[in-house]
């Protein structure tokens, strides 16, 4: 209980406000940024995101690299490389 | 006779803040991109935040730095020390309700961020689960670099916006680590 306390943040909060991710700004590019680089992917900087949906993004990174970002079903934030 | 001078006791436990020792990859920024590029070396087509593993780095040895009475001597041992509880476990284990919540409401990582890091939390528990079930070929030191390292990304992520956060989560390294290791603990997660 406490671990999963300290550590484990819970799905249904955070998929609640996941959708309000793009009225932060430019902390939500950080956000994409850290996601991705999370997951093991190349990304410096994210110059533009777009929005498709609910928890779902199209980041593109200073680098060229472009990432769908989204949360599945199970609620695992999944980065593909587009 | 006077206790001997012996050079440095022991060195105090980590600085909160300090950089980690399991080094990212990127060429040090900030901390959250060092933390977030930390798992980036090589880049699969899709993933969906699994735990990386690092380079080894050994469990914590507690240096002891108590000195021992000389053999033979005639004088009362008077070691208040020696009968002192281990002071961080109740502190700790207070802490860590607060943090739960600390780690909800904080603004210095983002909902993508929080999640992909929940997710990492979650596999680094289920390895665990395997572990205590026997079912599991990874030992307990792997499974130590692997806290280790989920628990820098953490701290490196939070520390230059949350900085007081970030020190929190890093006081209760050892408690978190003694419950993920205590059968008994673990089961009541």
């Amino acid at each position: 209980m406490l671990a999963r306390s300290i550590l484990g943040f819970p799905v249904l909060a955070l998929l609640g406000s996941a959708g309000a991710l793009a009225a932060e700004g430019a902390s939500a590019v950080q956000d994409l940024r850290a996601a991705i680089a999370l997951q093991g992917f190349p990304c410096d900087r994210v110059v533009d995101s777009k929005r498709n949906g609910d928890s779902d993004y199209t980041a593109s990174c200073k680098d060229g690299n472009r990432y769908h970002v989204f949360v599945d079903s199970a609620g695992r934030v999944v980065v593909k490389k587009l | 006779m006077a206790a001997p001078v012996s050079p440095a006791p022991a060195p105090p436990p980590q600085a909160p803040t300090a950089a980690p020792s399991v080094a990212p990859a990127a060429g040090a920024p900030t901390g959250k991109e060092a933390a977030a590029a930390g798992a980036a070396t090589t880049a699969p087509a899709v993933r969906s935040g699994s735990t990386s593993s690092k380079p080894a780095k050994a469990p914590t040895a507690a240096a002891s730095g108590t000195s021992a009475a000389p053999a033979g001597s005639a004088v009362p041992a008077t070691t208040p020390a020696a009968a002192a509880p281990p002071p961080a476990a109740s502190a700790a284990a207070l802490d860590l309700n607060g943090l739960e919540q600390r780690l909800r409401d904080t603004h210095a990582i983002g909902v993508f961020t929080k999640l992909t890091l929940k997710n990492q939390v979650d596999d680094l528990l289920g390895k665990f689960k395997s572990f205590h079930q026997g079912q599991s070929h990874v030992t307990l030191a792997q499974l130590r670099q692997q806290y280790e390292v989920l628990l820098l990304k953490v701290i490196s992520l939070l520390q230059d916006d949350d900085p007081s956060l970030a020190s929190a989560v890093s006081s209760s390294r050892e408690a978190i680590w003694g419950v993920l290791t205590d059968p008994k603990k673990f089961a009541n997660i």
